[in-house]
């Protein structure tokens, strides 16, 4: 498990138990003091320029700057794969969960974020979910309902812009379809992009991906038409060229 | 090469028998012009200070207002212009209003007596730096009055262990002062900058000029209450000290004085001990004074100036603060007697003429 | 041994004990519940003569949840997470010590790989803990630019954390039977990137503060909390042990793996604010030390040993557990009637005792000296008034 390509520089002493100044602020004078303090006094103010020396060294490398200018830099943050964001629901590829409506993640729940609904089939006498509702103003994060689902119906994701300005919009209502609609997975014609586009994506692809293909299978089919026109528009000069003798040809002649 | 101090006020004077209204209107503009520089260069130190500081501590700072944030201080004031101006009940409301009113004329007035430049100067008096010392003292008043009649503990904590520190650190900055007065033989700002045509009085006075510039920088930094020596406002002692219960526009004239001062200090410290508006010469060498004379002098002020500011933003961003009974052990029992010492021995150069370039 | 209680208002309109032979007036101040310095809503009534502090009582209660009695209402698993929100700095530890109670109590197997993860996870977050207090310490001594370096480099372990746990404050990590989740894949890499990265910049907060002369003429000298006052007051963690205490229950009753690696506990001689600041410090570097030596060698094997839907059951009877968090001895007393839910739950933290030193240190000193004093225990609000 060890990475060797990182070198490991040796640990640093620890600080001096007591870096003597010899008490020049605190405690007597420094030249009425017998001890020999008026070296600390230096030495104390040494260690005030050691102190600028570290801050001015920052000032003069700005690529040391950690700040992270948000809004803009999107495209590039990534968040990790298990950050606790927003809880959601696994989708099959076909868009199915596998919610059975046990109750055991509602149960474990510790502060009554998770609500579910649903009824009896009386025909097969199983349970069907109506809505699984989970309030993202009470939920504290913690995870238990992921791990105690014996299903594997539920993932917290890393879609952390979740504020909006109305508290009841914090209420979500989980196993509603997350994909592309039907209309928009018609126009996909590649049964494996179809496929793709109905798994859970990334937090940051959004439409963006569905819409990417869309515009690429029409730049496609607009390629092919221009294709198609070249080639009539060959066809016909050269059939204009065996009917009709070049004008130039005349003219030399 | 030698300069030609002409101050706005003697302009006026020279208008004023021939065509008083035109010199009332030089007043006036002058006045709007003090004015207006002490309001952009109030903000162009808010932003500069807020971009260094961030830079010091690897962040970038302000960057949304304007291109990296450049209207942040405009947007700010703004703010602050627009905020519920708030006297508490229990305040002494005309003491209220007054403090920052107090705190701002105390370094307005100290604005007109800067030479910036041979011909950027509003008045030069001939007791140019008793009258600085004597009216940047006026600012404690302000502070005092400020955290007094706002009738909080917290304010008057502040306010006391303003006037405590300000009024010792005069002391010791005054004695730095007199070393240079010593040296250059006038009270007058435009006079001491005339006399360093031979060289900076940082240098030419044998360690004594050094000695000097840095008991005036500590004091001066006491005086204006930065870091290390914050602890009229200190943050996390006394929330925000003397100006505690200031909201709004008052809250600004605190802020906006408190900024300026730092302006006026780097001032004073680069007319005194950095030759002011004069350029770097070295004695007689006509070559380089000539080098050096090609810069404009009040390039030169501006320049020394700056660096006067940054170093000040330098302490403050690195240094925590002092605690009070050491800033006063430091003044009373280190600067004081330092000072006093380093007096003697300039004023027996001065006598001795054992000096650089001596006349 | 009788105990004197006194109110909050008994004392203010006693008599005042002004010693000056000037005229003056004892006068108190409250600092907080809204105060940059008390991190957080903790009041402290002051008792003032002029800038000498000769009285300080803290006043709590002001973010009390009762986090004990929510726990009655809930099964084990659920108390877990609930502990994140005590000592939000020590989360791990907080989650560890409450797992401990109970799987001691319900007798719950762990192995190597699971202990091991616990252990490394909580001496980061001691790291990550201490790392921010030296940044606030710096600020509440006046200087700004610590508590960004702190809070930068407290950042790489949170993006560590987020990895393998996917949160960087309230972890809810470390779980009775086992810990959420198995390390990241790529934990063992970026510690040893980020130890690699901490160390010059311990030689860096040296230089600016440790080395630093304002610091050592406010911090020398000022706070002395004697070892016998600290073992009578109950402090635990750099408080106890700047006093010359050397009591570290990852020493004295090993926990996890620490009884399988080398490390010191750095001990104090005067116990003053100074001693604090440089035990921590020096814990710090102790806290590499155990994570090098562990890091390499994570054992094998599985990371959660029980259903975790499973119902845990506890035996009837009184239980206790301890550990060593970032601030001191976090002790879990859990009394159970044999039910899924604790009938009581009692938490000794170590900040709640840790406070109280602040009357003992704070008499006589400044205003000034009261902000180093508060900053050096090290205090977190939320695990006072729990």
């Amino acid at each position: 498990m060890s990475d060797e390509s990182i070198a490991v520089p040796e640990l640093s002493p620890p600080p001096e138990k007591h870096v003597g100044t010899g008490g020049a602020l605190a405690g007597p004078v420094p030249w009425i003091d017998k001890s020999g303090a008026v070296g600390g006094v230096f030495k104390g103010i040494r260690s005030l320029f050691t102190g600028m020396k570290i801050t001015v060294g920052y000032l003069m490398r700005p690529s040391t700057v950690v700040t992270q200018q948000y809004p803009e830099n999107r495209e590039t943050l990534k968040l990790p794969d298990r950050f606790r964001a927003q809880l959601a629901f696994n989708h099959d590829a076909n868009g199915y969960h596998k919610c059975t409506m046990c109750r055991i993640c509602e149960e474990a729940c510790p502060n009554v974020s998770i609500i579910i609904t649903g009824r009896e089939k009386p025909a097969v006498s199983k349970k069907e979910l109506d809505s699984f509702v989970w309030r993202l103003d009470s939920c504290t994060f913690c995870n238990t309902c992921v791990i105690v689902c014996p299903f594997g119906v539920l993932r917290f994701d890393g879609t952390f812009e979740s504020s909006v300005y109305d508290r009841r919009l914090l209420a979500y209502t989980l196993n509603e379809y997350a994909g592309p609609v039907a209309s928009v997975l018609e126009k996909i014609e590649d049964p494996d992009a179809r496929k793709a586009a109905m798994e859970p994506r990334d937090p940051y692809g959004g439409h963006a991906v569905i819409e990417a293909l869309i515009v690429k299978q029409k730049a496609k089919k607009v390629a092919e038409k221009a294709a198609r026109e070249a080639a009539r528009v060959a066809r016909v000069a050269a059939k204009l060229a065996a009917a009709v003798p070049p004008p130039e040809a005349e003219n030399a002649g | 090469m030698s300069w030609q101090v002409k101050t706005i006020a003697q302009r006026t004077g020279d208008l004023l028998p021939g065509s008083p209204w035109t010199a009332a209107l030089y007043v006036l503009l002058t006045i709007l012009a003090v004015t207006a520089f002490v309001t952009v260069a109030g903000l162009v130190l808010i932003y500069a200070e807020r971009k260094i500081a961030a830079h010091f501590q690897c962040r970038v700072g302000p960057m949304r207002v304007g291109w990296h944030g450049v209207l942040q201080s405009i947007a700010d004031a703004i703010k602050l212009l627009m905020k519920e101006d708030i006297v508490p009940r229990d305040a002494d409301a005309l003491l209220h209003i007054l403090a920052p009113v107090l705190s701002f004329a105390g370094m307005l007035l100290v604005m007109i007596a800067l030479p910036m430049s041979p011909s950027l100067q509003v008045a030069d008096m001939n007791i140019g730096v008793l009258y600085v010392t004597a009216v940047s003292g006026l600012g404690v008043l302000g502070i005092l009055l400020g955290g007094w009649s706002s009738n909080n503990k917290w304010s008057l904590l502040g306010a006391m262990r303003a006037g405590a520190q300000i009024i010792s650190y005069e002391v010791s900055a005054t004695l730095a002062l007199l070393v240079v007065v010593l040296f250059a033989g006038t009270l007058q700002l435009s006079g001491i900058v005339q006399s360093q045509d031979t060289g900076w009085w940082i240098w030419r006075a044998h360690g004594c000029g050094l000695v000097a510039f840095a008991i005036f920088m500590i004091a001066g930094t006491a005086e204006i209450n930065r870091t290390p020596f914050d602890l009229a406002e200190g943050e996390s002692e006394l929330t925000a000290g003397f100006h505690t219960e200031y909201s709004g526009l008052r809250f600004s004239f605190f802020f906006l004085s408190e900024f300026l001062n730092m302006f006026v200090l780097a001032a004073m410290a680069s007319t005194l001990f950095l030759g002011g508006w004069m350029p770097l010469h070295i004695g007689h060498f006509a070559a380089l004074n000539g080098v050096m004379d090609l810069l404009p002098p009040g390039l030169w002020f501006a320049l020394k100036t700056t660096a006067i500011i940054f170093l000040i933003m330098w302490f403050r961003w690195t240094f925590p603060r002092l605690r009070v009974d050491q800033l006063m052990r430091l003044e009373w029992k280190i600067l004081l007697p330092i000072g006093f010492v380093n007096l003697f021995v300039s004023a027996a150069c001065v006598v001795t003429g054992f000096y650089f370039f001596a006349r | 041994m009788s105990v004197h209680v006194s109110t909050l208002q008994a004392r203010i309109s006693g008599e005042s004990t002004a010693s000056s032979p000037l005229s003056t007036e004892e006068y108190f101040v409250n600092m907080g519940p809204q105060h940059p310095s008390t991190h957080g809503v903790l009041r402290l009534v002051l008792r003032l003569d002029g800038e000498t502090v000769r009285e300080v009582v803290p006043v709590l209660g002001y973010i009390h949840r009762g986090i004990e009695k929510m726990g009655e209402h809930g099964n084990y698993r659920q108390f877990v997470h609930l502990v994140d929100r005590m000592d939000y700095l020590s989360a791990l530890a907080n989650n560890w010590a409450v797992t401990m109670v109970v799987e001691k109590a319900a007798k719950m197997e762990t192995n190597e790989r699971i202990e091991a993860i616990r252990t490394l996870v909580c001496e980061l977050q001691r790291i990550q803990s201490h790392l921010l207090w030296w940044g606030v310490f710096g600020m509440d001594l006046g200087g700004f630019t610590p508590f960004f370096y702190g809070l930068r480099d407290r950042e790489q372990i949170c993006d560590i954390f987020e990895k393998t746990i996917g949160a960087r404050l309230t972890m809810n990590y470390i779980q009775p039977g086992g810990v959420m989740f198995d390390i990241h894949p790529e934990f063992v890499k970026d510690v040893k990137a980020f130890l690699s990265y901490l160390k010059p910049k311990l030689v860096e907060y040296d230089a600016l503060l440790t080395e630093n002369v304002i610091i050592q003429e406010r911090l020398r000298g000022i706070g002395r909390l004697s070892a016998a006052r600290a073992i009578a007051l109950g402090a635990t963690g750099p408080v106890l042990r700047a006093s010359g205490v050397a009591h570290d229950l990852r020493k004295s009753e090993p926990y996890g793996l620490y009884a399988q690696v080398d490390f010191d506990v750095p001990v104090g001689t005067d116990g003053d604010c100074w001693d604090r600041y440089w035990v921590r410090m020096e814990e710090i570097r102790q806290s590499i030390r155990i994570i090098e030596q562990l890091i390499d060698n994570i054992p094998e094997g599985k990371t959660f040993l029980v259903k975790p839907a499973a119902k845990i059951k506890v035996p009837a009877g009184i239980h206790y557990s301890h550990l060593e968090t970032a601030r001191g001895v976090l002790g879990v007393l859990l009394v159970s009637n044999g039910k899924e839910s604790p009938y009581r739950i009692h938490c000794r933290t170590p900040n709640f005792n840790n406070l109280w030193c602040i009357g003992e240190m704070a008499t006589g000193g400044r205003i000034g000296d009261l902000v180093a004093m508060l900053s050096s225990i090290d205090i977190v609000v939320p695990d006072i008034d729990r």
